[in-house]
Parts: structure tokens; C-alpha cells; sequence
């Protein structure tokens, strides 16, 4: 008559995920999600006019070099080089100069102007780009006749080609990419689970049914049988954004921007396997978190209460993204790179942006393996603790004294 | 006959609160026992003890000869806590089924239909447990209870709410299993249900035993009185 350990937890899996997927709110969430992100995409897209701060990161005494290929401007002007675009190039190696703008002899036609800089920074949503047709116009307005500035900058594109310290062309967004795509599948996961998660744990003590279940099935079985659910729920969560995005590429993939993003995407076999690693504790560390403050609350309301402040502590530096963008961070974002609560999104933040030896990944992604299984076991432990204490109860380690 | 529970010198304190003193006492396989008490004199907390929701301050807590553990025991449980509820959102037939199959049914659902026609339900089967009256949602969790032939049914009050026709059946389906050799602890407040279903029982009062024995026993000790006087006797000072 005993159930296998495995049984009882896919019985409980089984149950939880249909039960939850039988829920109108489940599937209005699904729907959602392509929405909001479309939402976000538009904002982010507003956002670009946000050149203003990307063209004080140069500042009046930035070295500029142009190369006039195209003989647009006049011989005199103090900016320009001979030698085309390796003197430029360089240029910008040496850090003879700062800026280097390349202008072809074909320019006439292509109306596109090259341009090298050293720069690990990522240029998401041609921000960076908007920012350097601002700089050229502002130099070469203050340098020759406007009449000429505005047959040049009349109409033309900008080639953004950043370079790394040594001189190699900088792939900084393309390895972005996936890794920052696993940072919004994460985000939204907390957003979207947390209180979902909280709901399945507190639900047998609301309802007063911990009694009758625990004697029917351990809360080691009962607990991951629930994890696993919510896991199952998330995948198809996932899916119902990922799918129509991957569509929507493939069905575009011709389009200018979208061939040229995925031309650029960087997918390194170790960085890929570290970056799903990091993802999956990740999930599973908030996942223990959210179905400990389950176990410790009465009912729902209360276990609500404590919730708010796990979401805020972990999209907690999501706020200070600029601080996380520069090579060499700040202690307070060392600081939230290790603390338990923001450390699985600041370190896919940092890790996206190339800030993170291997070393520091490694210590991170260790440091949220062990978080994670603790709060899976230290959440088995108090759930049968707290079962049937139908009072807000810490863990002993908690609340020992001395 | 083989002792199903035996619990030997178990205390059991709240922070400093003495709830159970010493209290040792044996049920037999195959015998319905009645665990009798007045309120908050620490039935549940003892029987919660021995189904390892509470771990003892001292003492121990067997089970078939062993502390209790659902991941390896090998011993079927059924028990209706004092505090009992159910999903509510789920329908009837969903919940008996889920409870099948954690328990180990072939075929709960078939169990969960049978079940349902014997306490009168079966129009209930797809109904949300929310919709049930407070006695229909009783004979529910009686059914999860029972569902496994359990060797050891422990029933806390189990007929609290139930009109006398419900307490009947409940009393007959107690019947029924205890001839198939299931061992009951019973907690109650109706002495009437002590004397017409209990083979032996226990006083507990002041977190010791106050009387043990067989029903008769108990009845000699206090001169042949009623368990309804004996009950108004032992506990009935404590109101005043």
C-alpha cells in the first residue's frame, strides 16, 4: 500500500500544476507577459533619446581624429588625418585619440560614416550610436563652416565599431545578450511566482489541511512536489514569451535590425553552461525563499506581508544598472554582487556585462548553489514545524538565544 | 494481543508550560480505544506528538513499534484532526482522488464514486468543496481518513458538527473497520459513543493518567457510575 517516495512527490507535482493551470488567473498572466514586454520594448525605445549622458561620457579635452576619404571637409580642418583608416584605428589603439571617425570615399552614396572608439560599454538600443552623430555634428560645427557641417550631417549613419583595450573588435552586446535574456526570464519569473509560490505552501495551513496531508505524505515529498509544480508552471511561463519572440524572429530574420542582433550574438559553450547554472539555482534559491516565508506565515495575508521586501531585495540592483555597466565596480556593487538577496540578479547583471573574473562568477555561482539548497531544506524543516502552529513562527535558529 | 501504540513517559512542554506531565499508555491492535479528556487537557497535542507533528519534550511515541514517520512507515494511518479543512477551491471527486493516490489507491476514483454513494455525495462528485455544507465536507474528510483500510484510524472528535443520522453512519463505518481488525483511538466528548463502541479508554487530566482500563474497569473504579458521570466527576470542577 505505500506510495514510493518519487510517486508521492509526482502526485503532488501532478496536482498542484493541474490545479493551477485550471486557474483563469494563470493563463491572464500567460497572456500578459507578451504584452508587458512589448510595453517595456516601446519605453526602451523612448528611452533612446537618452543621449544626453552618453555624450558627456566625452568631455572637451576627448581627442578626435576624422579620416575625409570623401574630401567632404576642408583641408585645413585641425581634426584631420592622413593614412586613412589604420592611422585612425591606430590612433585609438594607442590612445592617441579618443574618437575616430572614418568617412568613406564612397560616402556620397552610403551616406554611412565609420566609427572606432574604445568602448566595452553596450549600445543596447543604439543609444551610443545617436550619442556619436550628436558629437560629430557638435565638433564639426565648432571646427568649420556650418554651411558644410550641414551638408555632411545632413543625412547619414552612423557604424559604431567599439574597440576592446587592445585594439580587437568589441563584442560586448552580442555576450550580453543571452545572458541578459536569462536576467528578464528570471525577473519575470519573481514577479510573476513569488506570490504564487507563498499561496501553494500557506494554503494546507489556511485551509487547515497540513494535519491530514502530513500523515499521508512527508513534507520533504509534499514541499518538492510543490517546488516541481511551480517549476513545470514556470517552463510554461517561460514558453509563453519565449516561443512567440523566437517567431517573431524568425519570421522578421531579414529585417535590418534583427539579422544584424543575431549576427552579433556571442554563445561561448562554458559562459552559456554557467549562465543556465546560474539561472536555475537562481530560481531555485527564490523559489526556497518565497515557500520559506509560506512556511513560516499563518495565512496568506500575512505571508504577503513578507514578500514585498524579498522582490524589492532582489531586483534591488536593477536600479543602479549604470553602476553595474563600468568595468570597475563600486564597493556597493560588490556589495550586492554577494549578499544573499540581490546576488542572483546582480551577478547575472555583471556577468552579462563581462565584469566578473571567472573566479568571482565561480564564488558567485557556489554562493547561490548553497543558498539555494539551504533555503530548500531549512523551508522542508519549518513547514512540519510550523504545520500546525497556525501563529507566525520563526525557526529555532531564528530565534535561539545566546 | 500485539500493542499498535505504546507510549511510554511522554511530557511535553510549551515554552514553560507543562502540557503533558507523564503519561504512558498502550492501544492494542484491533481495539477501539477511547482517549477522553476535558478540553485543552492535551489529547491532540499527545496525538499530534505521536504522529510526529510535535516532537516530545521527553518520553516516546510508537508506532508499530517505532517513532512515526510517513516516508517509512509501514504501517497505514488514518487521521481526522480537530483542525481539519480541505482544499476548497477543489472539486470533491479531484480531492478524494488526489488523497487515493498519495495513500496508494488502485483506483481511487472508483474508491472516491462507491464512497460517495454510501455517505450520500454522489451528485457532490464534481461540485467544489467550497459549495459543501460543513457536515458534507466532514463526511469528506472522514472518506480521506478512511480510504487506505487503515490498521490505525485516530479520530480527534470526529462527530463535532454532525446531525444524529450523520453520526450514525460515522459510527457504523467505525464498526465496519474495526471488524476488518483496524485499531481506533477515539476522542470524544459523547460518553454514550465511549460506552457503545470502546473496548478500553483513558482519563487524562492534569497531564497525567487520571483513569485506565477497560470501560468496565473504569466504571468499577467510580462505583459503577455512568461515563457521563464519571466525565461531570473527574473534569467537572475545572469550570468553576
Amino acid at each position: 500500500m505505500n506510495k514510493s517516495k518519487s510517486s508521492a512527490t509526482f502526485v503532488v507535482t501532478r496536482f498542484e500544476f493541474l490545479r493551477q493551470v485550471k486557474k483563469p488567473s494563470f493563463w491572464a498572466s500567460i497572456i500578459l507577459i507578451p504584452v508587458m514586454l512589448a510595453a517595456i520594448g516601446f519605453i526602451a525605445f523612448l528611452m533612446n533619446s537618452d543621449t544626453v549622458s552618453k555624450v558627456n561620457q566625452y568631455d572637451e579635452e576627448s581627442v578626435i581624429a576624422v579620416s575625409d576619404e570623401a574630401n567632404l571637409l576642408p583641408a585645413e580642418a585641425p581634426f584631420l588625418i592622413d593614412g586613412g583608416r589604420e592611422a585612425g584605428l591606430n590612433m585609438v589603439k594607442n590612445h592617441e585619440a579618443d574618437l575616430f571617425f572614418f568617412i568613406p570615399a564612397d560616402f556620397n552614396e552610403s551616406k554611412n560614416i565609420e566609427f572606432y572608439h574604445i568602448s566595452e560599454g553596450i549600445d543596447i538600443f543604439g543609444s551610443e550610436s545617436n550619442a556619436i552623430k550628436v558629437i560629430l555634428n557638435q565638433y564639426l560645427s565648432q571646427n568649420i563652416d556650418p554651411a558644410v557641417v550641414t551638408a555632411i550631417t545632413g543625412q547619414f549613419s552612423v557604424q559604431n565599431n567599439p574597440l576592446t583595450e587592445t585594439g580587437e573588435p568589441s563584442n560586448a552586446l552580442g555576450r550580453a545578450i543571452v545572458p541578459l535574456a536569462f536576467l528578464v526570464i528570471f525577473f519575470l519569473f519573481i514577479c510573476l511566482f513569488g506570490n504564487r509560490l507563498l499561496m501553494t505552501v500557506v494554503e494546507e495551513k489556511e485551509n487547515r489541511i497540513s494535519e491530514m496531508i502530513l500523515t499521508s505524505v512527508s513534507a520533504k515529498h509534499l514541499i518538492i512536489g510543490k517546488i516541481l509544480a511551480m517549476c513545470l508552471l514556470g517552463l510554461i511561463q517561460i514558453a509563453s514569451f519565449v516561443l512567440p519572440a523566437i517567431t517573431l524572429i524568425i519570421i522578421f530574420r531579414d529585417n535590418a535590425i534583427i539579422s544584424q542582433v543575431l549576427s552579433i550574438i556571442s554563445l561561448e559553450p562554458l559562459s552559456l553552461i554557467l549562465t543556465i547554472v546560474q539561472f536555475s539555482f537562481s530560481i531555485l534559491f527564490i523559489i526556497g525563499l518565497c515557500t520559506f516565508i509560506g512556511a513560516i506565515s499563518p495565512t496568506a495575508r500575512e505571508a504577503s506581508q513578507f514578500i514585498a521586501p524579498v522582490i524589492v531585495g532582489s531586483v534591488f540592483p536593477l536600479y543602479f544598472i549604470q553602476a553595474f555597466l563600468v568595468p570597475n565596480p563600486n564597493v556597493m556593487v560588490e556589495f550586492l554582487t554577494y549578499f544573499p538577496l540581490s546576488a542572483p540578479i546582480a551577478l547575472m547583471l555583471r556577468s552579462a556585462f563581462g565584469t566578473l573574473t571567472t573566479t568571482q562568477l565561480l564564488i558567485g555561482i557556489s554562493e547561490i548553489i548553497i543558498l539555494s539548497l539551504l533555503a530548500i531544506r531549512i523551508t522542508i524543516r519549518t513547514f512540519v514545524k510550523n504545520a500546525i502552529n497556525f501563529n507566525l513562527v520563526l525557526p529555532t535558529f531564528l530565534t535561539k538565544r545566546g | 494481543m500485539k500493542n499498535i501504540v505504546e507510549i511510554k513517559h511522554f511530557r511535553m512542554n510549551f515554552g514553560n508550560k507543562t502540557v503533558i506531565r507523564d503519561l504512558s499508555f498502550e492501544v492494542k491492535a484491533g481495539e477501539i480505544f477511547g482517549f477522553l479528556g476535558s478540553n485543552g487537557s492535551g489529547k491532540t497535542t499527545t496525538l499530534r506528538a505521536l504522529l510526529g507533528l510535535y516532537t516530545p519534550t521527553s518520553g516516546e511515541l510508537l508506532i508499530d513499534g517505532k517513532p512515526y514517520d510517513p516516508e517509512h512507515s509501514n504501517i497505514t494511518i488514518g487521521y481526522l484532526p480537530e483542525e481539519r479543512g480541505l482544499y476548497r477551491k477543489e472539486t470533491v471527486l479531484d480531492t478524494l482522488i488526489y488523497f487515493g493516490k498519495l495513500k496508494g489507491l488502485d483506483d481511487p476514483a472508483e474508491w472516491a464514486m462507491k464512497y460517495l454513494k454510501r455517505v450520500g455525495l454522489v451528485d457532490k462528485a464534481k461540485e467544489k468543496l467550497e459549495k459543501l455544507s460543513g457536515g458534507q465536507q466532514q463526511k469528506i474528510q472522514l472518506g480521506i481518513t478512511i480510504m487506505d483500510n487503515p490498521k490505525l484510524l485516530i479520530l480527534d472528535e470526529p462527530t463535532k458538527g454532525f446531525d444524529p443520522i450523520n453520526r450514525r453512519l460515522l459510527m457504523d463505518i467505525i464498526s465496519e473497520l474495526h471488524k476488518k481488525g483496524t485499531a481506533v483511538i477515539l476522542i470524544t466528548h459523547y460518553m454514550d459513543e465511549v460506552e457503545r463502541l470502546c473496548d478500553r479508554a483513558i482519563l487524562l487530566k492534569n497531564g497525567v493518567a487520571h483513569a485506565y482500563g477497560t470501560i468496565s474497569e473504569i466504571k468499577k473504579q467510580f462505583g459503577n457510575k455512568s461515563l457521563d458521570q464519571i466525565f461531570v466527576e473527574v473534569y467537572g470542577g475545572e469550570n468553576e
